[in-house]
């Protein structure tokens, strides 16, 4: 006996297995998650869904009442896995994993494994990655956590900054699993929740290990208390530096506007008369500035949306093409700044430092 | 072995999207139908592949579709060649025209020596 579950497929009602539907929701979040850079990921992923329906209705006129497991892998297999899609990228990266595999063994990856996770499951890809028992590298860092400082933050850093592991292809990296058919098949076709057990089925666990499971398990269960706790008692504060925060945006948008003034006094050794006549130098500086203090900001900002989801990942060639643009505003910038006339010598005796010997 | 199938797996995806176009030039069809064709001609083996590429396309103003009723089930998106999707395609010919003709050349210049 098998539960089954009505779905709607492409604009067509379906009933479907229980464990069909799990398989089928989880071979299209992985087919959203392969296009997710791609430019009209959402409409590939609703053909594809039209076309999957199509398929199933094939079976449905041969008489068939249910979709059952069966039915989903023969469509799924006939779609063809995400790693077996994407056109032209996706072909060089396959190749660059088959490069992997053929050399000294597949390289692994460090991600964070959400399947396994007390908090942002850090611990666990890196024990993942260095090939360690998860429980230990987790007491390892409770017990630490006490002693050394800045612990709490590196540990929050790594959950912003390192990528949760979510297809099959980045699951087994983070395993060190060779990325083959084979393996892609067993994760995707069992369900991506059971990639852990199959990846831990082999190890036994030791009394010890056991024993620093519950500890770890408590340990976690009192952080994400005290979290929540922190979280409701810092709404008052998070309404505060909202006002701060805006206080501020008032604050640098009257700065900006006397930031000439503020330069003129800041910087009197600087003629700035002769500035006047090289209006394209003040200029093409001032760019420079902006660009050399504007987009490690608009890095930052990009870190924190995308952490939050809200944003979507840049591609390589963007984030190339901006450092690359950073660094050349901060070259022109200082070759640029040689150029600035200074006042003559006569401004240094008046100098503060020049006044102490008296 | 392995080295001869990806290899012909890459040939076979160069010639997709000029495959897609030549079959999108006789008449509209819909993603099902081109995959048919497709399949009948070995070009593809899964049939996920053909999806990125026609939405590609079709961002690319190479396609356009319209939705069109269906007797069996929901309507459906029959693609078509855009003016500039014929463009592309003469440009398309004129390349495995002279990719057929130099390794053509090159295999009977081989074959005499």
């Amino acid at each position: 006996m098998k539960k089954t579950l009505t779905v709607n497929l492409g604009g067509t009602v379906y009933h479907i297995d229980e464990d069909a539907y799990v398989l089928l929701d989880n071979y299209l979040k992985n087919l959203h998650y392969h296009f997710r850079q791609r430019e009209g990921a959402e409409e590939i992923v609703r053909d594809m869904e039209a076309r999957i329906a199509e398929l199933f209705d094939e079976y449905l006129r041969q008489g068939l009442k249910v979709i059952t497991i069966h039915e989903a892998e023969t469509v799924i297999a006939r779609m063809g896995k995400p790693e077996e899609l994407g056109d032209e990228e996706a072909a060089t990266t396959e190749s660059t994993y088959a490069a992997a595999a053929q050399g000294e063994g597949p390289r692994r990856r460090l991600f964070r494994n959400e399947d396994d996770r007390v908090l942002g499951g850090v611990a666990s890809g890196i024990a993942a990655y260095m090939g360690w028992e998860v429980v230990y590298v987790r007491l390892a860092l409770l017990l630490l956590g006490f002693f050394v400082q800045g612990l709490i933050v590196a540990y929050l850093v790594c959950w912003m900054v390192i990528p949760a592991a979510k297809t099959a292809t980045e699951k087994l990296q983070m395993q060190g699993k060779p990325v083959n058919m084979e393996n892609i098949g067993k994760t995707v076709t069992d369900g991506f929740e059971r990639v852990n057990e199959y990846v831990h089925s082999g190890e036994t666990r030791s009394f010890l290990a056991r024993v620093g499971n519950v500890i770890v398990q408590m340990a976690g269960f009192i952080i994400k208390l005290a979290l929540v706790l922190i979280a409701i008692c810092c709404t008052p504060v998070l309404v505060a530096v909202l006002f701060v925060f805006f206080a501020l945006l008032l604050m640098g948008v009257g700065l900006t506007a006397s930031l000439p003034v503020v330069f003129y006094h800041a910087f009197p050794f600087i003629d700035w008369n002769s500035i006047g006549t090289q209006p394209l130098l003040a200029i093409i500086l001032a760019l420079c500035g902006l660009l050399a203090v504007g987009l490690p900001i608009v890095g930052l900002l990009q870190l924190v949306f995308q952490s939050l989801k809200m944003w979507r990942p840049m591609s390589t060639g963007v984030k190339v093409g901006l450092i690359l643009l950073w660094m050349v505003a901060i070259a022109i910038g200082l070759v640029l700044l040689l150029q600035v006339p200074f006042v003559g010598e006569s401004y240094f005796p008046n100098d503060s430092r020049f006044y102490g010997n008296f | 072995m392995k080295d001869i199938e990806t290899t012909k797996s890459q040939m076979r995806k160069g010639m997709l999207e000029y495959c897609i176009l030549l079959l999108l030039h006789r008449e509209a069809s819909y993603a099902s139908d081109i995959i048919a064709r497709l399949k009948e001609a070995k070009l593809i083996v899964v049939e996920g592949t053909l999806y990125p590429l026609l939405t590609r396309l079709k961002n690319e103003e190479m396609l356009s579709y319209e939705w069109v009723e269906s007797t069996q089930g929901p309507p459906r998106k029959y693609y078509r060649l855009t003016p500039q999707g014929e463009e592309l395609l003469d440009g398309l010919q004129t390349a495995w025209d002279e990719l057929s003709d130099t390794v053509n050349h090159l295999r009977t210049k081989l074959l005499i020596q």
